[in-house]
């Protein structure tokens, strides 16, 4: 495979699941903000802002610099709390903004992009499905859906995701395109739910349920979690299920397994470096021992994800920039051989 | 609801001269004429959702919609019958066979053409399209237009006539294929029983073409690519398609690499030799090494490849020299000189602006004529003498004496008419057709070809970058397969 079409597709992959991801992260969001006083809302969008990494550093993490930057202020509305950030707004620029590099629009532009400097590549059914749903988001009508009926957009880009999910699924050959896009796939969502425990986990000190609900909700964990553990939960349980569960497949260590075998079957011979790096950290999250970890959980979880980051950036060395030299005359005609 | 009355002056494709619809159109007509106004525009809209659902669209450079615009199809088919395509078949083989001699014989052969005098040799120097560096460049079997788009016209009396050649990347194979695929979801019922003959096989009949040009030395398993600009080209529709439906890698520029002679493509297994290259990107911006340096598109090193007898590439480089406009005049010549046949398709009337006296008749004539640049496609400079203005003509004029070798005159063709929806009716438009020829081991026709459609009432330009339109084209098989198909 071309390695700048290897490359597209990585990429595909990574920006179709950001965009599902910060969907439902964005309604788990709204859906705790709705019973909840404006103070602890924002505080819950400001989080999500940081699981998302789209907040603009600033010296003293000024809240309404923050604010502001993610939102333009002419039509900002301010809460009554005063405090200068809209949740709903908020939301809708997350969603629905083709301007901020994140957004789901953002995003699903990226994945049709890729995929259609790839249409030679993909089935026809899969470029069909992203073109709709493009065309969709694209619609003047989308950004004030977003506003007026939050929770049926948000339901909607989710099933639309899945539906690209499932077209690829049930009709890719499982060659080198399929992979790579699986594994941009499984490396984001290994990132998110390690940004999504690193943002929560402090919030959840406090062992509200409703804390807790919000966190396993981002990733659509809620339901497995309490089929899996009937005890009432502590921050480290929730954080030891995301991290370490190992059928789950949002939790970290169950992503980095499903990479690394991608990788694996991509690798010719040998273990090339994204195979090693992957392979460490799988076995570091496999064989931890989660009391110790959990001592420090911040400083692991910093580690994790540059790790994971890391991982992704020899990817990216290994399969796409590969310089390796390849003797050409050694299945070449010499030059010049008569016709 | 298609009904029209013939008009004098043009001939309609569909009714003769008395308005009774022609016997081929006969089933078709009696389909659209069962269908109300409602059913059409549900079908319109149908077609713009499948278009829309699935990206097939084209690039207008320049235009305010943005930079992709859905594919326009018309609904009314066009209609071929079997005695008329055998005899446009023999006659598109018979013009390609001579323009692949005729090619080779300028860049690899004796320049026969030339000191027989058949063609003048300072037509062929001042081409623009002649390039020096492909001379010597052997091609093997002689393919050189690979892919060749003829486009041809029906006069006044029907009869079929020669345009222009495309021999260096004709557009247009994916419409013709997406134009069918269409048709047959939204209209199945009206190509019941009429043996309409496939076109899905293009993909299979090019990648076969291609593998025939490989270097000898390179083995039985050839690998072919497609090179594309990329994806912001007007055609990269088409040049995904085709890769699709060979099932071989589209490549560009940056995807390629040539080490002492031999072409790689950068892999994810590193660099995977390349044999031959179905290359949709224009001479100039091939090889920044020998042409355009400032050329980001290209691979240096791609033409002493060529040249080394490494690669093969298609269409061959130096094309341009065979579909200049100027030298189209000379190609029923061509014809006789190489196949010592007569021409079964003739050219339309054209005057050589470089010759006096034909200038002087041309410059006097202006307001009849077509003139058109010689190394243009697509439409693109050409003024209409009956329609344009005083200022424009004068403009052209001018261009004409400064640079006479460059433009050619034609009578003005009135284009055969087909009727093509309207709004709300039916209403008779100019068309033509533009076939596609492959060249290999031996030459073949596509059934039918892409007819375009000047959608604007009285409109004779029918470039999809100009606002043309296109129809799906039934070639009918003959009679035998025809009961085949009824029986079945």
């Amino acid at each position: 495979m071309l390695a700048r079409h290897a490359e597209d597709m990585f990429w595909a992959g990574r920006y179709l699941e950001r965009a599902e991801d910060t969907a439902r992260m964005v309604r788990a969001t709204l859906l705790s903000t709705v019973a909840e006083p404006p103070a602890q809302a924002i505080d819950h969008m400001q989080n999500l802002i940081r699981t998302l990494r789209l907040e603009v550093p600033t010296p003293d993490e000024d809240v309404q610099t923050m604010a502001e930057n993610l939102i333009p202020s002419p039509p900002m509305l301010r809460s009554e709390a005063g405090l200068g950030i809209d949740v709903q707004a908020a939301a809708t620029r997350l969603v629905a903004s083709p301007s901020l590099a994140g957004s789901v629009v953002f995003c699903i532009g990226r994945t049709r992009e890729n995929f259609r400097s790839l249409r030679d590549q993909i089935p026809s059914e899969l470029w069909e499905q992203i073109n709709q749903f493009y065309l969709r988001l694209r619609r003047e009508d989308f950004a004030t859906a977003m506003e007026q009926d939050p929770f049926q957009t948000l339901d909607f880009i989710r099933v639309s995701c899945q539906t690209l999910n499932g077209v690829f699924e049930t009709s890719m050959a499982r060659g080198e395109a399929y992979r790579f896009l699986v594994l941009g796939q499984n490396l984001e969502r290994a990132l998110m739910t390690c940004r999504l425990i690193q943002t929560r986990f402090p919030a959840m000190d406090g062992s509200s349920y409703d804390e807790m609900a919000l966190t396993l909700r981002s990733v659509s964990a809620l339901e497995a979690y309490q089929r899996a553990s009937q005890s009432s939960p502590l921050a480290a349980d929730v954080a030891r299920f995301l991290l370490v569960n190992d059928s789950f497949p949002r939790s970290v260590l169950y992503c980095l397994r499903l990479s690394e075998s991608q990788v694996e079957a991509l690798a010719h011979n040998g273990k090339p470096p994204p195979l090693r790096r992957l392979g460490q950290l799988r076995s570091g999250l496999e064989y931890a021992d989660f009391d110790d970890m959990a001592a420090n959980l911040p400083a692991h979880l910093n580690d994790l994800e540059s790790g994971v980051r890391e991982a992704a950036d020899r990817v990216s060395n290994h399969f796409f920039r590969n310089a390796e030299a390849f003797d050409l005359h050694s299945q070449a005609i010499s030059p010049g051989a008569s016709l | 609801m298609a009904a029209m009355a013939a008009a004098p002056g043009f001939f309609d494709e569909a009714v003769d001269e008395h308005g009774n619809t022609r016997d081929h159109y006969q089933p078709v007509q009696e389909w659209f004429d069962r269908l109300t106004l409602e059913q059409v525009r549900d079908l319109e809209e149908q077609r713009n959702e499948s278009f829309r659902r699935q990206g097939i669209t084209f690039t207008v450079y320049g235009g305010d919609e943005g930079t992709e615009r859905t594919w326009p199809m018309d609904l009314f088919p066009r209609v071929i019958d079997a005695e008329e395509w055998a005899m446009l078949e023999r006659g598109l083989i018979q013009r390609v066979t001579a323009l692949n001699r005729f090619l080779d014989d300028i860049y690899t052969g004796e320049q026969a053409i030339l000191h027989d005098g058949i063609v003048p040799r300072r037509l062929i120097t001042s081409c623009t399209g002649f390039e020096r560096e492909a001379m010597n460049v052997a091609v093997p079997l002689g393919a050189r237009c690979l892919v060749a788009g003829i486009d041809l016209v029906r006069d006044a009396d029907g009869a079929y006539r020669v345009l222009e050649d495309n021999l260096r990347s004709p557009s247009g194979i994916s419409y013709v294929i997406e134009n069918r695929a269409a048709m047959t979801k939204l209209l199945p019922a009206a190509f019941a029983d009429l043996a309409v003959r496939s076109v899905d096989h293009y993909g299979r009949s090019l990648l076969r073409a291609l593998r025939s040009i490989a270097p000898p030395a390179c083995g039985d398993d050839p690998t072919v690519v497609v090179l594309t600009p990329g994806i912001f080209n007007s055609a990269y529709f088409e040049h995904a398609f085709l890769a699709r439906s060979m099932g071989v890698e589209l490549v560009e520029g940056r995807d390629l690499v040539v080490d002492d002679h031999v072409v790689a493509m950068r892999t994810t297994r590193g660099l995977e030799r390349v044999d031959v290259i179905y290359r949709r990107i224009d001479d100039h911006f091939l090889d920044p090494v020998v042409f355009n340096p400032q050329s980001t598109l290209g691979v240096p090193g791609l033409m002493a490849a060529a040249r080394a007898g490494t690669v093969s590439l298609a269409n061959s480089v130096g094309n341009g020299v065979g579909d200049d406009k100027a030298v189209y005049a000379y190609v029923p010549d061509m014809i006789r000189y190489y196949l010592g046949e007569a021409p079964i398709i003739p050219n339309a009337d054209t005057y050589l602006l470089w010759e006096e006296d034909q200038r002087a008749e041309v410059l006097e004539r202006m307001d009849q004529l077509v003139v058109k640049p010689v190394a243009e496609s697509g439409g693109y400079g050409i003024v209409i003498g009956p329609k344009a203005t005083d200022a424009e003509l004068a403009e052209a004029r001018d261009k004409i004496l400064a640079d006479p070798r460059n433009w050619i005159a034609q009578e003005v063709v009135n284009l055969s008419r087909l009727p093509a929806w309207a709004g709300d009716h039916f209403a008779p438009r100019h068309i033509d057709l533009r076939p596609f020829v492959l060249s290999g081991e031996q030459v073949e026709v596509i059934p039918g070809g892409l007819t375009r459609v000047a959608l604007r009432e009285g409109s004779l330009i029918v470039n999809s970058s100009q606002g043309g339109g296109s129809k799906d084209t039934w070639v009918l098989g003959d009679s035998g397969q025809r009961d085949q198909a009824a029986a079945s």
